[in-house]
Formats: structure tokens, sequence, C-alpha cells
């Protein structure tokens, strides 16, 4: 998972946000940009810091259990 | 009319129905004019049905005269207004959704109705669950009773300030990332986010579909077990509806804690944290030691990691948002409208990364509940937020200690545990295995018989 030692995640810039409003089509006021963007950045900071290739590399889709009834669910 | 009205719990209201010293027709008379004297000030509700309420009483009363027994017979609720209820209108505390009544009722709402309730309306939430109402909005913030500059916690704020005010006995909460423990806590009450599936989400606006639970919030974790026992349960309207079989809420509530191993993760949670509120918690632990129980330190590495829920929160509420945030966002309150819109620019991978970073959070908390039955931390870093320090919006959205128990659809109680210098309330979360909701209320219960905190009462 994150590596408390490795260098601080790249924050997510002005400039990122801006690109990436365009690209979704989206209006998000002027006045409100820098507040998406301190909610990203800091929800996207973990995701940063992560390195995807020390954790699991199997993910389950579905997964079946017998219930009560016999019948399989999720 | 008097606090012991006003603030009974569910068994004194029964019993006191049962020995005729009171009628519900006569509780939700007081309670309508309590309302009616202290709403104008709290905001907590946004649709009174007074009219419903006495109606309720009275069918309550009639089946009091003929023996029925069912613990919520006549006791007066509340409904957060995501909950749909046929023919009154459910506004999601949105202009969106101002004026509409709904054809269909939630699953939760019916099965409080037939367990005999008296509904007396319906609780203001934050806007769709998720932003609070700035200044301007269609619908004004509930405020706090125990200080009317500070915020009642969200989004099911309207649920705890009319239960810390004395307006409702017990009332619906939604939670995705707190929102039932965030208000019990800045309100100094109970509530419960039950195990994901445990309670039907039929019924009920959706803000994140792999996040949301309904659960029920009270004055008391006896009372919030008695809510618990009439809402919980398979429903085939939700597919995350859970088969298991729903145990007994109320009777192992006696039993005490003694054996019960608790696990206090002290990474993650206690970052942050008021020193006053360190100080209850590690009060609390002691008095849960005296009580018999085994209190020991455990740790979950990858909460590191937690503030990333907050992708999955905010592109699955894109997700279903969308539609009306491209054709009609002005009908969304400011900031609300701007926190939905980031859902959007979650690219995939990031959502994916941090649904992979879930399942490891996961994991390891299953991996520590092996070893302990219940784990216990401060339910908040800090009391109740001031308005002034909510309508910030450069303060950005606070890392939670809610929020992993959402991630891992564990069941998760809140409770008081003390009071800060400044008069507000203070909060302990207790959190079991899935569907373990017995243990966990058994543990609060526990807690609170031996504490006075959820007798104190605020100011209004």
């Amino acid at each position: 998972m994150a590596d408390p030692q490795g260098p601080t995640p790249q924050e997510l810039t002005m400039d990122e946000l801006r690109e990436r409003i365009r690209a979704t089509g989206i209006t998000i006021a002027e006045n409100r940009l820098a507040m998406v963007r301190k909610l990203l950045a800091d929800a996207l900071a973990p995701v940063r810091a992560l390195d995807s290739r020390t954790i699991r590399s199997v993910e389950p889709a579905v997964r079946f259990a017998p219930d009560t009834e016999g019948n399989a669910r999720d | 009319m008097t606090d012991d009205i006003a603030y009974a719990t569910i068994r004194e209201l029964g019993t006191r129905y049962r020995k005729r010293e009171i009628s519900p027709v006569e509780v939700t008379k007081a309670l309508l004019a309590r309302i009616e004297k202290l709403d104008p000030i709290l905001h907590a509700f946004v649709t009174l049905t007074a009219d419903r309420a006495l109606d309720d009483a009275r069918a309550a009363e009639a089946a009091l005269r003929g023996g029925d027994e069912r613990p919520l017979l006549g006791i007066p609720v509340g409904h957060k207004d995501i909950y749909m209820t046929r023919g009154i209108r459910t506004t999601g505390g949105s202009a969106l959704f101002a004026e509409w009544i709904p054809d269909v009722e939630s699953t939760v709402v019916r099965r409080w109705q037939e367990a005999g309730t008296v509904l007396l309306g319906k609780l203001i939430t934050h806007e769709f669950a998720f932003g609070i109402q700035f200044p301007g909005h269609r619908f004004p913030a509930a405020r706090n009773p125990w200080n009317l500059d500070h915020i009642p916690g969200g989004s099911s704020s309207g649920s705890g300030a009319a239960l810390a005010a004395g307006l409702v006995t017990g009332a619906t909460g939604s939670d995705t990332g707190g929102s039932i423990r965030g208000p019990a806590a800045f309100c100094g009450i109970a509530g419960i986010k039950p195990t994901y599936g445990r309670v039907s989400r039929a019924g009920v606006m959706t803000l994140s579909w792999t996040l949301d639970h309904t659960g029920p919030m009270a004055r008391t974790v006896e009372d919030c077990a008695y809510l618990l026992q009439a809402m919980a349960g398979h429903d085939a309207a939700d597919p995350a509806s859970s088969t298991m079989p729903v145990g007994d809420y109320l009777t192992p509530l006696r039993r005490g804690v003694g054996g019960l191993k608790i696990g206090v993760p002290r990474n993650y949670f206690f970052e942050g944290v008021d020193a006053e509120i360190q100080r209850a918690f590690e009060e609390s632990m002691d008095t849960l030691r005296q009580l018999g129980a085994e209190v020991r330190d455990v740790r979950i590495p990858s909460l590191q990691a937690a503030h990333s829920f907050l992708l999955i929160l905010v592109a699955e509420a894109f997700a279903y948002h969308e539609r009306d945030l491209r054709e009609r966002p002005e009908l969304y309150g400011d900031v609300a409208r701007e926190r939905l819109l980031s859902g959007a620019l979650v690219t995939a991978s990031e959502y994916t990364q941090a649904q992979r970073i879930r399942s490891e959070i996961c994991r390891e908390t299953a991996e520590v509940l092996r070893g302990v039955d219940v784990l216990a931390t401060p339910t908040t870093p800090k009391p109740a937020t001031p308005f002034t320090v909510a309508y910030d919006t450069e303060i950005g959205f606070p890392r939670s200690n809610m929020a992993p128990f959402n991630l891992t659809g564990l069941p998760t109680l809140a409770l008081p545990c003390g009071v800060s210098a400044s008069g507000l309330p203070l909060s302990l979360q207790l959190s079991g295995r899935p569907f373990e909701e017995a243990t966990v209320l058994r543990a609060g219960h526990a807690y609170e018989q031996a504490t006075a905190w959820h007798t104190r009462r605020p100011p209004v």
C-alpha cells in the first residue's frame, strides 16, 4: 500500500483540474474551483501514494456462497 | 409539558401507556406543542404531519385498549426527508424536490408504521444527504440544540436536533460517511449504522450505492435496539438486502460486557483528536474495563488510506445525479452542487484504486475482528462544528473517523461519553463483526447504564 517513506504524492494542480472539467463537459463556477480542487486532492492523496503493484493483483468480481435457502447469492 | 414526557424512553412510554397514566394522543399533542414552540429556532422539521400524527395516535390508543403489546405502539417518530412517504412530500432537503409527493413508501417507513409508531413529520436532511444548506437555500439548515451557533451534524441533521430537543422519541437516519453517527455525536444522542444489507434502503434517496446504510437514531441505546428490531430484515426491493435472519437485539442488552474483548485501533482514529475527546475516550475505556471487558490496542495500517472513500462517494453520487446536474444545476444548493459535480472528475482508474484500498481495509479489519469482539474509537475528533467553520469552503472535506465503517459495512454505534469545556457533547464509537449488532448494542448499553451522559439535556 502507501509507502510513508516515499516521495510526497503529486498534488492535483489547478491546471489539471481545469483539464478534467473540460474533458467531462461540466461547468463549475470559478469561485468554487479551489474548493473542488481541495476536496479531490485530499481524496486522491492516498490513491496517488499507492503502489498498485504492492497490493494483491487478483480482485473478486462476484462471490457465491450458499445461503440458508440453498440459493447462490453474492 | 414536562421533560419527563419529552425525554421519555420507548420503554417508559410503553409502560405508562399500559398503566393508563398517559395516552398516545396526550403525548402526541404535547410534542406537537413543543415542536410549535422550538422548531422555529431549530429548523429540525421540514414537514409537520400533525393530522396524520393524531390519527396514528388514536389508532394506537385503540390498539392499546385491545391489549396490543407491540413495543413501538404509540411511539412518536420522525423520518429523515430522504425516506419516501406516500402522500407526504419528500424533499431530500433540495429545491429539486421541494414539492414532490411520492406515491410509494420506503420499506422502513412502512415497517415502523406497521409497528404502530406515530408519524410527527419529516426531518430536514443535508441536501441529498450530502451538502449542508448554505444561507439563502430553499430550506434552512437545522441548528444544534446544545448551541444554536453550531451545526447538529449531518446529514441526518433534523433527526439529531429533534431527538436532542425532545421533539421525537425515535427517528430514521441514513449513513454514507457518518450521517447517523455524526449527528448523534454532535447532539449527544445515540445512533446505529447497521451492517450493510441489514436494513432496507428501498424507497430511500441514494447518495452512494456501495456506502449507503439506513438505521435508527434515539436518545438511548435501548431505544435504538427497539427501533432497529422493527426495521431490520430482508427486503427483496433492496438488492443489497441480506437474508441473514434477524436476531434479538433487546434480550442481550442485559448481559453486560464481562469477558468481551474490545480493541482500540491506535492508528488513524486519534490523529487530530481534541485532548478533551481523547480524555473522555480513555475514561470510557476505563469504565468498560471496570465492567469486565478486556480492552487492548490493535492496529489497522491500511486505514491511513481511508480518506479515498470520498472518491467512491462522489463518483457514485455523480452517477446518480448526473442528469439533473447537467440539465438543471441551478436547482441544487450552492456548494452541494459543486461537491456532487466533483464526482465527474474522478477517473475510472482512481475509482478502481479506491475500491482496491477499500478491499484491503476490509481484509485487515476482518483480521483484527478475529481477535476482538468490538472496536472502540472516538466518533469524531472534535465536538460540533460552528456554522462559521461549516460554511468556510476553504477548509475542505474533513477526514472522518466514521467513514472506515462505511467502507467495511460493519455495524457501528455512536453514543454520548462526555462533555466539552464549551458544553458540547462528546461521543464514543463502537463497531463489531458483520451482523453482530446485538454485541455492539450490548457493549453500548452496558456503558450507558454505568454513566449518566445520556441523561444530560440541552438548554433549549
